[in-house]
């Protein structure tokens, strides 16, 4: 039985090591330094010889705006369940939260293109990014928000209801010296889920090129996530493979570095 | 009381094997993360009756049964019942916690009915040849039956903390073991409880060796015909009952007694 | 304070009730023209206004039930050996695995199904290119298994040491304790494990999009897992780029998207009853 359950685990535990040397190895033929400032070179076309800091900072720039519009909603939801919701609210809030992060990213995509895109004329861009990838990260960040929340004991809360304190220095003065670490480790986890969303940005919000800086919040960028995407189907280009791997080790540097941060984060919480 | 006694001693008496097991630890010793539990205990349970083993907290009594059915195995020296080391029980470690079968201080009942708690040690062979009398003798001998016959299929988690405690002894009766380990079976129980428990142990120490690890004095002196009296993982001393609660020997297990004596006022 | 804080929670309601309103208002011009028989008709040309919505509906079935018939017992099988099995330190690097497993993201997954799967599949099966129902279900058994790793192991942990030393000082040997004590009340977190690696499955999109091979028609037989097909993520990625605003074809992407919306919140409240049930 033992010995079944090791050999049927063995893929589970090889597999993030094997997947991660896999793609570092692949990538390490276009990974120099000419891949983050572009090159001069005209016989790597379809885009391999762009600079891949503006994808860079395309995803991360639009990662941080929809952060900056998810956090204060997430906050008021947290803080509504805490301070204002009877029971049956917090049911409602708690239901709607595993509903919301149950529905696929697409479908808000699809969503925010009709909405955004095309009713309210912003066109493909990355306004409508950020508005898509806030509402996608909005149900875990609140219910990273309430956990945090939740965590704080009881008697902290009622001793400094007790001095009378006001709400906000109850925020202010108790709840975020306890809880901005878990806080935090909600809003890394959100973001590292921002920037590998992909499906719902390609038709929103991303070209595949021409744009170095976007002008406005109304005009469009290029992101690391949809430019993977775009080379990966280059089958026939070889440098546009490389590309396409060595963007996705920087992907996925990106996202670790969020994810594992969040990771040692609560770890150092838990003990 | 009498009566269920006379009632329930019976086919006990006919089931066990007439030889009565024995069991000798020399010079074990504990050391977790350079934490010493327990050190260089030695003794020995020859006879059938109840030994309690007490002492303050902290004294390594609980680390001690764990050691005896090998759940805790990181121990040094020797272990042997009936003349055989227990790290090389012949049948292996998990026939050996049915020869010597331990009951925690929290009852740990399975999410399941009452009757399937009581067989749930037993194999599926065991199970075909009279369950129901199997259910019904363990579940009299721990002194449970009067008070769950009709509801034997209701959820165990039902039950009170007190009957749950009964319900693991029952569990352990079934597989007949040879040796019995208690750890604070009593404690934080409800008078009747404790009672009817106590009641079960002496009967059961009638044929078997039963090790009680208490820190209730009283309890202590009601039980058993031994004391083995236990500190910072050393045996102080080893006296039968009235001697122990009497004139103890040692200074430690007068100053025990003192200060327990004081708890109790 | 509080003034703010509702206004903020009421703008959160609004917003999402706002967007799921489009959602439901841009499939009407489909459903009021094709209605609920699309649902079982095999034939997908938005040229011709077949639209027929059952091939994707077959697609991501058997796309799910790949990915959970490997992810499952490898993942669990992976969550008794890390919390049963490990020591410590090991339990940890584990974790540790299983979060970067989590972490990589879906269009990088997308590129391992492309480029190690398919010509994997292709050599292995004689495939044409490989793109297939199989290729997507094993690149989502990749993804769904740290969901389920995670909610396993949770699930086992969550099993008290008490009822553990219960069982081995009954004499029950490891296997019988696996299955008698550990794993059934580890269950209600195994399951809602499974249900929500199910809705991962299938709301995953872009991974799915480059290897299932985009393909409209009915796997035939209906079991031959070997052939591109299409699933409902997969055909919203592929022709939203393609449906012009307002036309009957973008109306029925969107009835695709509504769909999905309707099973995986299903899924979720089947979760939230058992966490309910659990909770009792």
């Amino acid at each position: 039985m033992k010995i079944l359950l090791w050999f049927l685990a063995l893929p589970a535990l090889l597999l993030p090591a094997f997947a991660l040397l896999y793609i570092v190895y692949q990538a390490l033929p276009a990974l120099d330094w000419s891949l983050f400032v572009g090159t001069q070179d005209t016989k790597l076309h379809f885009g391999a010889n762009q600079a891949l800091w503006q994808q860079i900072s395309g995803s991360l720039l639009m990662m941080l705006l929809a952060c900056a519009l998810a956090s204060p909603i997430a906050m008021s939801i947290a803080l509504f369940h805490q301070l204002l919701a009877g029971p049956r609210q917090k049911l409602f809030i708690h239901a709607l939260l595993q509903v919301l992060q149950g529905i696929p990213p697409i479908v808000y995509g699809l969503c925010g293109l009709v909405l955004l895109v095309h009713l309210l004329h912003w066109g493909i861009s990355l306004a409508a990014g950020a508005v898509i990838l806030a509402i996608i990260i909005l149900p875990l960040l609140s219910s990273n928000t309430i956990h945090a929340l939740e965590r704080i004991p009881d008697e902290q809360t009622e001793s400094a209801l007790a001095l009378g304190l006001t709400p906000f220095q109850l925020l202010i003065r108790v709840w975020l010296p306890n809880a901005w670490s878990s806080m935090l480790t909600g809003l890394l986890l959100s973001m590292a889920r921002a920037l590998s969303e992909t499906a719902p940005i390609l038709f929103t919000a991303t070209v595949f090129s021409g744009v170095v800086w976007p002008d406005s919040i109304f005009s469009p960028v290029t992101s690391l996530q949809t430019h993977i995407f775009y080379l990966a189907q280059e089958g026939y280009n070889q440098h546009a493979i490389d590309v396409a791997w060595a963007s996705a080790v920087v992907l996925l540097g990106l996202v670790l570095s969020f994810s594992l941060c969040a990771f040692f984060l609560r770890r150092f919480e838990d003990h | 009381m009498n009566n269920l006694q006379k009632k329930t001693s019976k086919p006990m008496l006919a089931e066990t094997q007439p030889q009565i097991a024995t069991l000798a630890l020399t010079n074990l010793s504990l050391t977790l993360t350079d934490k010493t539990i327990l050190q260089h205990v030695s003794l020995s349970l020859a006879a059938s009756g109840i030994t309690c083993l007490i002492g303050p907290s902290g004294a390594g009594k609980s680390s001690l049964l764990r050691c005896l059915n090998l759940l805790q195995k990181a121990w040094s020296g020797q272990i042997e019942i009936q003349q055989q080391d227990i790290r090389q029980w012949p049948a292996g470690e998990d026939a050996l916690r049915r020869f010597i079968v331990l009951i925690a201080q929290k009852p740990a009942v399975f999410p399941v009915s009452i009757a399937e708690n009581v067989i749930f040690g037993l194999s599926r062979k065991q199970r075909k040849t009279n369950q129901d009398v199997r259910i019904k003798t363990c579940l009299q001998q721990a002194a449970l039956w009067d008070e769950v016959k009709y509801r034997l299929d209701e959820p165990a988690k039902n039950l009170s903390v007190g009957q749950q405690q009964r319900l693991c002894l029952a569990r352990a009766l079934a597989l007949q073991p040879k040796i019995l380990l208690l750890d604070e079976p009593t404690a934080s129980l409800d008078p009747r409880s404790k009672q009817l428990i106590e009641a079960s142990l002496k009967t059961l120490a009638l044929t078997m060796p039963v090790l009680c690890v208490t820190h209730d004095l009283e309890q202590a002196q009601r039980l058993s015909e031994k004391i083995i009296f236990m500190c910072d993982g050393k045996v102080i001393e080893t006296a039968d009952s009235v001697t122990f609660f009497q004139q103890p020997l040692k200074l430690e297990s007068r100053e025990f007694l003192r200060w327990s004596s004081c708890d109790c006022d | 304070m509080l003034k703010i804080i509702r206004f903020g929670y009421l703008i959160a309601l609004f917003s999402i009730a706002a967007l799921l309103w489009f959602l439901v208002v841009n499939t009407w011009p489909f459903w009021a023209e094709f209605g609920l028989s699309s649902l079982w008709l095999d034939e997908w040309f938005p040229y011709e206004s077949l639209y027929g919505l059952l091939p994707a509906l077959v697609g991501s079935a058997w796309v799910m039930m790949i990915a959970m018939f490997f992810a499952l017992p490898c993942g669990l099988a992976a969550a008794i050996v890390g919390s049963e099995l490990l020591s410590k330190p090991w339990q940890s690097t584990l974790r540790l695995s299983v979060e970067i497993l989590a972490g990589i993201p879906s269009v990088v997954y997308g590129l391992i199904g492309l480029w190690i799967l398919l010509p994997w599949l292709q050599n292995t099966f004689d495939l044409i290119t490989g793109h297939s129902l199989l290729a997507a279900g094993l690149l989502l058994a990749m993804m769904i298994l740290p969901t389920i790793m995670v909610m396993s192991l949770d699930a086992l942990r969550f099993v008290p040491q008490e009822q553990r030393e219960a069982a081995a000082s009954l004499g029950l040997d490891w296997n019988t304790r696996l299955i008698t004590v550990l794993l059934p009340q580890a269950w209600p977190g195994i399951r809602s494990g499974v249900l929500l690696a199910l809705g991962r499955a299938l709301g995953e999109t872009m991974a799915v999009m480059l290897v299932v091979g985009s393909l409209d028609k009915m796997p035939s037989p209906i079991y031959n897992i070997l052939e591109p097909a299409q699933t409902l993520t997969s055909r919203i990625g592929r022709e939203m780029g393609e449906a012009a605003f307002g036309s009957m074809h973008f109306s029925a992407l969107m009835a695709n998207g509504l769909i999905l919306a309707i099973i995986s919140m299903l899924l979720s409240f089947m979760v939230l009853r058992q966490r309910k049930a659990a909770q009792r």
